[in-house]
């Protein structure tokens, strides 16, 4: 015989905000013992027998409660979502809402969930996602933050008001801005933020023959393994280009790899950290340079143990020109798209060798073509399988070893996506004309 | 409508503003303030955690985060050094209780304020880059209690001067002693080691220096080891008990250093208790600690193996050299096995059968056995001691035990083909007289010696027995086609292969005419079934029974060599031999002949003959006589010759010389080998090629390499190279 009723020892019962709750110790076990919950099963903090009383709103409690009962989150349309994370909050439960609200990341199962819109004025420069699901976002010289909620903005970063080129998360708290400097005044390049006060915590610096320089920072990448470092490419008034490279912790420089003669590293489109090769790889690309180049670095020998450039190439006909490039360490490649979302592969093994384009993954996109302000093809990985690429208002997704596109996202409203950004188990896309940026997530596991 | 007065609308700015109460910070703060102080002052059950928790959360929700979290910290600061100024009064012994009695005190009291603080850990702590509450606690306490300056060194020398309490057997609360130190751990592990682990190693290694050099001025060695291995013990379970067991290894090392390491030539050579006298004495407990005390020191073992190694050379080099005991060569491999039984003991029961002391041990052996060049004789005489009358009930493992003891003598020999003359000597000697007690433990022996120097070592030695018995159906042949030879003289043949059998030069006799002629009689018989062999007679080798009736009518059965038998036979037909009437008679050769006469003349109880002058030796104007008066309670009466067991110098300059000339052929088939595979060689790497080839069974003399290289050089086997002398060539 099964006995119906649960032990009375198990059982809690909760007033809050003068409706009664009955749950067990159990269930609130699944809050952890670092919640709201955990200190009141304690030994010396006993609840007593009778009801526990709490002054906090009931509807809210009710979702909290089914949340840590079956793990689903389900809030009803009568409950403002920023009502209910406060409350989450207050319960210390916020982290089950989060991983309760959208599903692990897969590119091909990916559902619009919502378009946020801001205030900036022009265009929008870069989007981040942050590790947790927020966001930032870089618009002239200012940068938006927003946590996983999205509901509610943090203090918007500058850096003393020079125009903003790329943003990067270090760890979920910090984020590093890279801006272009002023003259004579030492404003501008790369500063370190706290996410949640909007406080520039330090400045990292460049010095040249002992002597501190101002810069323009641009294209960033950060390295956790080994020894955390921060990169950016660089641009100092007196021909001193190259990547600059500190210490994410300290803001110390701990290195400096000069741009040589005929090269382009100060200008650099893109940076990307390969973790196995210990390499740096540096994408400084039409239409900013005149010509394309991609090397990677060895900060240990300080060698260009890879490169490749376009220069002196003959002009075809449809002029397939680099707009984008991104290594795939898994497959040894180099993936790079052109305007007209052609992709196309280099071998990172073999120095020197030509691109092979791809024509499988060609959508003809003809009389679809970009109006007045077109936004290049960029490219990202996640977790190095599956590729995406922006093109005009269209993302698509790229699977498999020949890598056949499989999926494309798209909202009409906002025009061109002029950067996107793939973290935290979500998508973001930015466009260009209208301050509007979109998120994608994938739907919670299902429920049989 | 003109009149109408226009009213003005005035909006009123809101005068609540949305910020709640300015005074609402510092109401909040001083209930949670109060709260802090309750917990400390134990009236924890008075206050609501709801109500706590929502007040801490408002205030880091209305932005006092600071506030709070500042006010948490001089609050907590002052209760502190409350707590600290407790500790300081506490009196004597109740310091320690009163230290750990707050301690759990403010553990408590941190967890409840942390959960109170809870929603402040997780939101404003993380993004304000501040102390998380517990950790905030742990280091308030460190900095306000541990290292406060009154505490600090109080602490410390409390905690010292208890394990050094207990070190001197007094009984210490242990319980105490251990939250003590988890406290400190809990603090950190840089504050366990800044403030107790360094400080805790050096007062140890301080009072370790002293009570080593107290013990090793007042005990013997034994005795010393024996506290040396207390101290270890009681410090691992020290470790065990109340500290960090990562200590461990720093303490051990410690003692180990002072009281081991410090001292070990000290020990190991102290007078009539050292190491030598341990191992003179088979003390297996103190050499057992000894060993695994030294085991953790560097180059402790190697301390001990040294030291055994020397005096096992020593006292073996006295062993093989001492005059006097090569006077029993049974005695003399006796005393080497038991040299080696007990070494073998002490290694299993005390050195936990180390495979390095176990090298050491056999090393030693193959150093001194090498010594004494009569080795390898002793050795096989030790075997046909055994073999002739050792083993006679004797169970057959107890055989195979000394057998098995034998050989690992025979192991360490360097001169195996010497080893290998003599034995075949002895067998020899042991199959033709007959005396050899046990067939199988013969032939184990042999598959002992073919297993540890392959076929061709033993070969021969196997062909002795094959010739044994097929003589033995020759002879039953010979009968069986001679059935009228029933009476008269018996004669049993061996024929022995030449070859195998250790060859001796052949100095035949003048057997008597009865003998003689069955002799024919057998030579006729052999060869008529064996056709193109040759037969020689080894006279030397053989011997005869005789019955013999003396002067007074009693009768004797003699048991004689042939040479004695036919000496005697010519008293049948005289009564007075003179010496040179002998000789020429026989033709027995002239030290042979002596020897024999000596042993029927001159042997007290097997005088069968009498001599004129009575005198020990024999002279060639000697005169001879059947001894009448000759008499023996025994019947079978038997006539040893006198031989020395042990071989004579010239003997044994005879033996040495055909080892050397067997060798040669060896040497250069190795030299052959080697140069065939090589084709050209330097002479250092070909001589030492040559050495390891061979030293499986003797040891080769360079100057006989170089001579043998050079006897190959003169018959085109090998040459010089033109240009560089010191290289040879092989030629096909």
């Amino acid at each position: 015989m099964i006995v119906a009723a649960p032990a009375a020892k198990d059982r809690v019962k909760f007033n809050v905000g003068g409706r009664i709750f009955e749950t067990t110790s159990t269930t609130l076990a699944n809050a952890g013992r670092d919640s709201f919950f955990g200190p009141l099963f304690d030994e010396n903090q006993s609840a007593g027998g009778g009801e526990f009383f709490i002054d906090r709103n009931p509807d809210c409690f009710a979702v909290v409660l089914d949340l840590l009962r079956t793990g689903d989150l389900n809030i009803p349309p009568n409950i403002p979502e920023r009502l209910l994370y406060r409350e989450a909050s207050f319960y210390g439960v916020l982290d089950h809402v989060r991983s309760a609200k959208w599903g692990p990341f897969d590119g091909n199962r990916l559902r619009y969930s919502k378009s946020i819109s801001g205030t900036a004025p022009g265009d929008g420069t870069a989007i981040r996602a942050a590790p947790d699901g927020g966001c930032a976002v870089a618009h002239g010289s200012i940068v938006h933050v927003y946590d996983w909620m999205l509901s509610e903005e943090h203090p918007p970063l500058t850096l003393d008001h020079q125009r903003v080129n790329d943003v990067i998360w270090v760890d979920p708290e910090n984020l590093a801005v890279s801006a272009c400097e002023r003259l004579g005044r030492g404003d501008g390049g790369l500063g370190l933020f706290n996410k949640t006060s909007g406080r520039l915590r330090f400045k990292f610096q460049v010095t040249h023959d002992n002597q501190v320089k101002s810069f323009t920072a641009g294209a960033l990448a950060t390295a956790q393994n080994p020894n955390h470092r921060i990169f950016s490419s660089c641009k100092g008034r007196s021909n001193e280009y190259g990547i600059g490279v500190w210490d994410q912790f300290t803001g110390k420089q701990v290195d400096f790899f000069y741009e040589s003669p005929g090269w382009s590293l100060g200008d650099a489109d893109r940076l990307q950290w390969l973790e196995e090769r210990n390499c740096l790889l540096v994408a400084t690309l039409f239409p900013r340079k005149d010509n394309c180049y991609i090397s990677l670095l060895d900060f240990r020998t300080k060698d260009m143990v890879w490169s490749w450039s376009d220069v002196g190439a003959p002009m075809t006909v449809d002029e397939r020109r680099v707009r984008d490039g991104i290594a795939m360490e898994g497959n040894n490649a180099i993936c790079v798209v052109n305007e007209y979302e052609d992709l196309g592969f280099m071998d990172l093994r073999m120095n020197g060798g030509a691109i092979r384009w791809s024509s499988r993954s060609r959508l003809i996109m003809k009389g679809r073509m970009p109006d007045d302000e077109p936004c290049y093809p960029k490219l990202a990985l996640h977790d190095g399988g599956q590729l995406f690429s922006s093109m005009n208002d269209c993302i698509s997704v790229f699977c498999g070893p020949d890598m056949v596109m499989t999926s494309r996202l798209r909202r009409g409203y906002g025009g061109s996506i002029c950067d996107f950004s793939i973290g935290g188990d979500r998508l973001f896309a930015l466009h260009s004309e209208e301050n509007v940026f979109d998120v994608w997530e994938c739907p919670p596991p299902p429920v049989i | 409508m003109s009149n109408q007065k226009k009213r003005n609308f005035q909006i009123e700015a809101f005068k609540h503003r949305v910020v709640v109460d300015p005074k609402y910070a510092d109401k909040t703060w001083k209930v949670l303030e109060h709260a802090i102080h309750e917990i400390y002052n134990h009236n924890a059950s008075g206050l609501s955690f709801e109500e706590l928790y929502r007040n801490a959360y408002n205030m880091v929700l209305h932005k006092f985060g600071e506030k709070l979290y500042s006010g948490l910290v001089s609050t907590m600061t002052s209760h502190l050094k409350e707590i600290s100024k407790s500790i300081e009064a506490a009196q004597g012994e109740s310091f320690l209780e009163e230290l750990n009695r707050k301690w759990n005190d403010h553990n408590k009291a941190l967890q409840m304020i942390r959960d109170i603080l809870m929603y402040m850990d997780r939101t404003y702590i993380p993004s304000n880059h501040k102390t998380p509450v517990h950790e905030l606690g742990l280091n308030l306490w460190r900095d306000n209690i541990i290292h406060s300056s009154k505490i600090q060194s109080r602490l410390l020398n409390t905690l010292l001067e208890l394990v050094h309490r207990e070190r001197t057997g007094e009984v210490i609360d242990r319980g105490l002693m251990r939250n003590i130190i988890k406290m400190l751990m809990d603090l950190g592990s840089a504050v366990y080691q800044e403030d107790f682990e360094k400080h805790f190693l050096e007062v140890s290694a301080e009072f370790y220096k002293v009570e080593s050099q107290k013990f090793i001025e007042c005990c013997d060695c034994g005795e010393y080891l024996k506290k040396a291995e207390k101290r270890l013990n009681e410090e691992i379970e020290r470790v065990t008990h109340y500290l960090d067991a990562k200590s461990e290894i720093k303490i051990t090392s410690v003692v180990e250093k002072e009281m081991i390491a410090n001292h070990m030539p000290r020990l190991v050579h102290m007078e009539n208790s050292g190491l030598v006298n341990m191992l003179l004495d088979d003390k297996y407990e103190d050499l057992g600690r000894m060993y695994n005390l030294f085991r953790r020191v560097p180059n402790g073992l190697l301390t001990i193996r040294e030291v055994m190694t020397s005096h096992l050379r020593e006292t073996g080099k006295q062993l093989v050299t001492d005059p006097e005991r090569l006077k029993d060569p049974v005695e003399f491999v006796q005393r080497l096995l038991d040299e080696k039984d007990k070494y073998d003991s002490i290694i299993n029961k005390a050195f936990s059968n180390d495979k390095t002391f176990q090298n050491a041990l056999t090393n030693s052996f193959e150093y001194f056995i090498n010594l004494n060049a009569r080795s390898p004789e002793f050795i096989s005489l030790f075997v046909d001691d055994k073999l002739r009358k050792g083993l006679k009930g004797v169970s057959e493992e107890d055989v195979e035990i000394i057998l098995d003891k034998v050989m690992m003598l025979f192991r360490y020999l360097q001169e195996k083909d010497v080893f290998e003359k003599y034995y075949k000597q002895h067998l020899a000697k042991r199959l033709l007289s007959g005396k050899t007690v046990s067939d199988d433990a013969e032939r184990s022996l042999i598959v002992k010696l073919k297993t540890e120097c392959g076929y061709q070592f033993t070969s021969k030695l196997e062909g002795m027995f094959t010739d044994m018995k097929t003589s033995q159906d020759t002879m039953q042949g010979f009968y069986a086609s001679h059935p009228e030879l029933g009476e008269g003289p018996t004669l049993v043949v061996q024929v022995l292969t030449t070859g195998s059998w250790p060859t001796q030069p052949s100095s035949t006799c003048n057997l008597p005419s009865e003998m003689s002629a069955l002799c024919e009689k057998f030579r006729s018989y052999y060869l008529g079934t064996h056709t193109g062999r040759r037969l020689s007679w080894q006279t030397n080798m053989g011997n005869a029974d005789m019955k013999a009736t003396f002067g007074k009518g009693q009768k004797h059965e003699l048991n004689v060599s042939t040479y004695q038998m036919c000496v005697l036979m010519l008293f049948n037909n005289a009564e007075r031999l003179s010496y040179k009437e002998i000789e020429q008679a026989t033709e027995i050769p002239a030290p042979e002949l002596k020897r024999c006469l000596q042993s029927m003349a001159c042997v007290k109880g097997k005088n069968v003959l009498r001599k004129e002058p009575m005198s020990k030796d024999i002279g060639e104007e000697d005169a001879f006589f059947v001894n009448d008066k000759f008499s023996s309670k025994f019947y079978k009466v038997k006539i040893g010759t006198v031989v020395a067991q042990k071989e004579s110098e010239p003997e044994k300059q005879e033996t040495r010389q055909r080892v050397e000339e067997d060798r040669k052929p060896q040497i250069e088939a190795a030299l052959v080998r080697i140069m065939k595979s090589r084709r050209v060689l330097d002479h250092n790497n070909l001589i030492s090629e040559v050495t390891k080839q061979l030293q499986q069974r003797f040891l080769p003399n360079p100057t006989e390499i170089k001579k043998r290289i050079e006897s190959l050089i003169e018959r085109d086997f090998l040459e010089r190279d033109n240009v560089d002398r010191k290289l040879y060539r092989y030629l096909a």
